[in-house]
């Protein structure tokens, strides 16, 4: 038995929480998003010191599920170098006000992202942006893919030590890369 | 025939006017006599400027006002819990459009939520004001002038505006706190169940509560400058000492926190009297510490709230006063352990101790210094005064073997570390204590010393340690060279804002010339320690902003020293114009950094301010390109004042611990329809851009905040010249920290003349391959009344 809590003690939210998926689970729920959006938050470079070059990761997330990544502006220089990925510069505040919009048609108005996934905030704003979508927007499929469980998240992997959540990211990508 | 008539200011009863025009009784023969009862106001006097249609405004006043600005940044919020838990239906499940008990939708919640944190923050300014106030006027009588010296014509641009009134004298400002004290109880109600219920009105309340805290805060500056001498606009106030390392701990240390600077300036006065001062340290932390060095020059300001508990472990300090505001909770708790006197001052903060306000001075020095009642709870700020210079002259020689951090002792606990990370899953920034307190186990400080340079001082490591160890002292102890070292330079905070300085800038900041002025507000709750604060402040120095800072701000700034070895108050010059940083002062200051945008809409625009609400406000959205950043925000004050100026149409940027206010005001740039404004000249709606964008937002990073900033003191009235400035800034600063160039300028390009030189053909074909079209600078208003003429 595991019980899955908030990697910040204190968000200690409400009855609705989210689902815990194993890294394996999420490429799979991954594989089947027809229009994904990731979004970057503004704690993203410091994940380099967990071995983590999250920029690389999401690049090749973005370009395996033809996704599109929504960048918090304090990290969007260190996207600069990559090419043939859509790429935008929003404020995460920003953003989650145009996501909580039921007629909102994304970035390049294809129509509503079916998956958002999300890696990089700090912590403590990435869980109010998550409770806003989760009470306003119930209806966006929002995961986390950080290394801490995201209460407010739809779903979110589970606080995992820096070997697991690397290797479990390894195997999201091998899992999507499979034909 | 007999007449009895109210005189009213808005909603006050002032006077009761009885008229008899004859009477013939066998008592008296009477023939047009007129007795007032109360108070008489020449409506006239030396004030011309005619009433406004809001003076005193109540509650719903302003109403229209604010619906106009909610549709434009409606609110945007972010839950901090699912529930509700405000009666006992509850608690209350509102996850996803459920509904409470009650009726209520996570949307009105938040609203209500809204509505009273700003509340909180209003009523401990109100209550503030009141005390320094009714302190002064005992001292001082009710007649003595409110004064800001020679060039200051304007004293109190917020009551002018809000309340109609010009105050003269001390006791002119009664009027005003019986005003605000109703209205804080009427805000109060509506957050009662089965009151208020739209989330729009409880905005509109919560809007009328950040306005009533400005009015409050002017109210209380301008007493006790006025009252006691601080200085009036100085542009080269003297420079202070700030920092952990300042305190002369060889002395007698009397160590003041909160906000009420009443009982700290008793005990400079009371030393002076007694030729002593100089032989006792009086330092102070918090806004109470800006007061006392503006009081003088002699205090010492040790830092911001954050610094608060860390200093206070140190147990330098010989008496502990404390007033009223962030004090922290335990505060008292800690101070005792270590052997410190504590007198706690305020009705709003007795800390369970007993009150001995009617005592013999000789008796509470006595029990005080034999340690039988070493806390006490003492109002009489003068009385504190006396007690508190005796008690620490008398202890202080007994506690020598006290004062400073046993740091080998303490270190020592940081063996028992486990590295389960408790203190790290606490930490509300997210520092990694742990990985610092276990590494300090084999002697590997820097880590500790790293996190002392970033941390908020909560403490909240300390509890949550299932061993006991106290994490803030090890950091701390780890750190004894770095708070040895800590000493930096303040300007004492200036006050007001010369009427003649701005003659001088009330035209470039209007067209635009002066690319903004940003003011540097709020607690210290920062994502990554005080130092991010200073470079911005120093950046926006640099392009020729004007920096404008106040309360825990304006002392973080200081605590940074550049490659030069300066800090920024030796580096800019202290004049309200291009490059300057000023320190107005307390959290109370606050209010002359918005007065001085007031100002402008008055002495550059001659605008009347008289009970003038929207139509100033409407200017200075439109018209005035200034900004607020909010870097810390701990208290339900930031959000108060935060919430007040944007009601004045000041845009507000949040750090990233702002998100947990829970509300943001936020426009949307694509949105085309939101930015129309009437044109005065024509009445004609045209588009004005998004200019400003959003009213009140949050950011992440550091990054995000500079180049926000940037583009939020753009204004539909910026002169072509104007624009191309702030325009250049705003592409500079994106291209710097982004690395690119902004994808939204094509927004906030009128006509080709609005584009920088250097980058004109750039942004051209840029803006083109969007397709842009030029569009004509209007005269830009939100109010139909304001339209001059009518095509």
């Amino acid at each position: 038995m595991s019980k899955a809590t908030a990697w910040e003690s204190t968000e200690v939210r409400g009855p609705k929480l989210a689902f815990s998926l194993t890294p394996e689970n999420c490429g799979r729920m991954l594989k089947r998003a027809k229009r994904l959006l990731i979004v970057v938050g503004g704690g993203a470079l410091d994940m380099k010191s967990d071995g983590l070059d999250v920029p690389d990761f999401t690049v090749t997330l973005a370009k395996t599920l033809n996704g599109t990544i929504a960048i918090s502006p304090g990290v969007y220089k260190a996207y600069q170098k990559y090419s043939n990925v859509k790429i935008i510069n929003i404020g995460l505040e920003d953003l989650v006000n145009r996501l909580k919009e039921s007629d909102w048609n994304g970035f390049d108005d294809g129509g509503a992202y079916d998956m958002v996934v999300f890696i990089g905030g700090l912590y403590y704003f990435q869980s109010m942006m998550l409770s806003t979508l989760k009470h306003f927007a119930p209806k966006v499929k929002t995961i986390s893919i950080d290394r801490f469980y995201h209460p407010n998240a739809e779903f979110s992997l589970e606080n995992l030590s820096i070997e697991k959540w690397r290797e479990g990211l390894d195997s999201i990508i091998k899992i999507l890369k499979v034909k | 025939m007999l007449n009895i008539q109210n005189q009213y200011k808005g909603n006050i009863t002032l006077s009761t006017k009885i008229s008899i025009k004859e009477l013939d009784s066998t008592f008296a023969k009477i023939k047009g006599l007129d007795i007032f009862v109360g108070k008489i106001v020449d409506s006239e006097g030396e004030w011309i400027e005619p009433m406004g249609p809001t003076p005193y405004p109540d509650i719903t006043a302003l109403r229209n006002w604010d619906l106009r600005l909610l549709s434009r940044y409606p609110s945007f919020y972010s839950p901090l819990s699912d529930f509700c838990e405000f009666c006992t239906y509850g608690k209350c499940d509102l996850t996803a459009g459920k509904r409470g008990a009650c009726g209520i939708d996570m949307e009105a919640h938040m609203g209500k939520w809204s509505l009273l944190q700003c509340v909180m923050g209003a009523a401990c300014h109100v209550t503030h004001a009141r005390h320094i106030i009714e302190f002064l006027i005992k001292k001082y009588g009710k007649d003595k002038p409110i004064d800001l010296g020679s060039e200051v014509g304007i004293e109190a641009p917020i009551i002018r505006l809000v309340a109609g009134i010009k105050p003269k004298k001390l006791g002119d400002l009664e009027e005003v706190l019986t005003y605000l004290e109703g209205q804080v109880s009427q805000l109060l109600s509506a957050t009662g169940t089965g009151q208020e219920q739209d989330p729009n009105d409880y905005e509109s309340k919560a809007l009328h509560a950040g306005m009533i805290d400005l009015v409050a805060l002017e109210a209380a500056d301008i007493a006790q400058i006025s009252a006691l001498e601080m200085p009036k606009g100085n542009a080269d106030a003297p420079l202070i000492q700030i920092g952990m390392g300042v305190v002369d701990k060889t002395k007698p240390v009397i160590l003041c926190i909160g906000h009420n600077v009443a009982p700290g300036s008793e005990v400079i006065n009371y030393l002076e009297d007694k030729g002593e001062y100089g032989s006792v340290e009086v330092a102070g932390i918090c806004c109470t510490a800006h007061d006392l060095v503006r009081y003088s020059k002699s205090a010492k300001i040790v830092g911001p709230i954050s610094r608060q508990l860390m200093f206070v472990r140190s147990g330098i300090s010989d008496v502990m006063i404390v007033d009223q505001e962030c004090v922290r909770a335990d505060i008292i708790d800690e101070a005792r352990k270590l052997g410190t006197r504590i007198i706690a001052s305020s009705d709003q903060l007795c800390g369970g101790l007993p009150d001995l306000t009617k005592n013999d001075t000789e008796d509470i020095v006595r029990i005080m210094v034999s340690n039988e009642t070493p806390a006490v709870l003492i109002r009489d700020p003068v009385k504190v005064g006396e007690v508190a210079v005796r008690v620490a002259i008398e202890v202080a020689p007994k506690r020598k073997a006290d004062k400073g951090l046993k740091n080998a002792e303490i270190l020592a606990f940081t063996s028992k570390c486990t590295l389960c990370e408790d203190c790290t899953t606490n930490c509300p920034i997210d520092l990694d204590i742990g990985k610092a307190v276990n590494q300090a186990k084999n002697n590997n400080l820097e880590p500790l010393r790293k996190i002392f340079a970033e941390c908020i001082g909560c403490v909240r490591c300390d509890s949550a340690c299932p061993q006991d160890i106290p994490v803030l002292s090890t950091i701390n102890a780890a750190s004894s060279e770095d708070i040895k070292n800590e000493t930096f330079t303040i300007r004492a905070g200036r006050g007001p804002i010369r009427d003649t300085e701005i003659r001088n800038v009330g035209r470039p900041i209007v067209m635009g010339e002066i690319p903004g002025v940003i003011a540097f507000a709020g607690c210290s709750n920062y994502p990554g320690g005080n130092e991010d604060l200073a470079k911005m402040a120093d950046e926006f120095a640099k392009r020729q902003y004007i920096v404008v800072a106040s309360g825990c701000s304006a002392s973080d700034i200081a605590r940074y020293r550049d490659e030069n070895g300066q800090t920024i108050y030796e580096k800019h010059h202290g004049h309200f114009d291009a490059g300057g940083v000023i320190n107005t002062g307390s959290c109370v200051s606050n209010a002359h950094s918005i007065g001085a945008v007031i100002k402008i809409a008055n002495i550059f625009a001659k605008r009347n301010l008289r009970g003038n609400f929207e139509e100033i406000s409407d200017y200075i959205l439109n018209r005035i390109g200034a900004v607020a950043i909010v870097w810390g925000s701990q208290h339900q004050k930031a959000l108060a004042i935060a919430t007040g100026a944007n009601r004045l149409g000041i845009p507000v940027i949040l750090g990233p611990q702002g998100v947990k206010h829970r509300r943001a005001y936020l426009g949307k740039r694509e949105d085309d329809e939101r930015w129309t404004v009437l044109n005065a000249r024509n009445g004609k709606k045209v588009y004005g851009g998004p200019a400003p964008e959003h009213l009140l937002y949050v950011v992440e990073t550091i990054e995000e905040a500079m180049v926000t900033a940037a583009r939020l003191v753009m204004r539909s009235n910026d002169t072509p010249k104007g624009r191309m400035i702030k325009l250049s800034n705003y592409v500079n600063l994106h291209r710097q920290l982004y690395g690119c160039f902004p994808d939204d300028i094509q927004r906030f390009v009128r006509s080709e003349s609005d584009l920088p030189v250097t980058i004109k053909n750039e942004i051209l074909a840029d803006i083109k391959q969007k397709g842009w079209k030029p569009i004509e600078i209007p005269d830009p208003t939100l109010l139909d009344r304001m339209v001059l003429m009518r095509e």
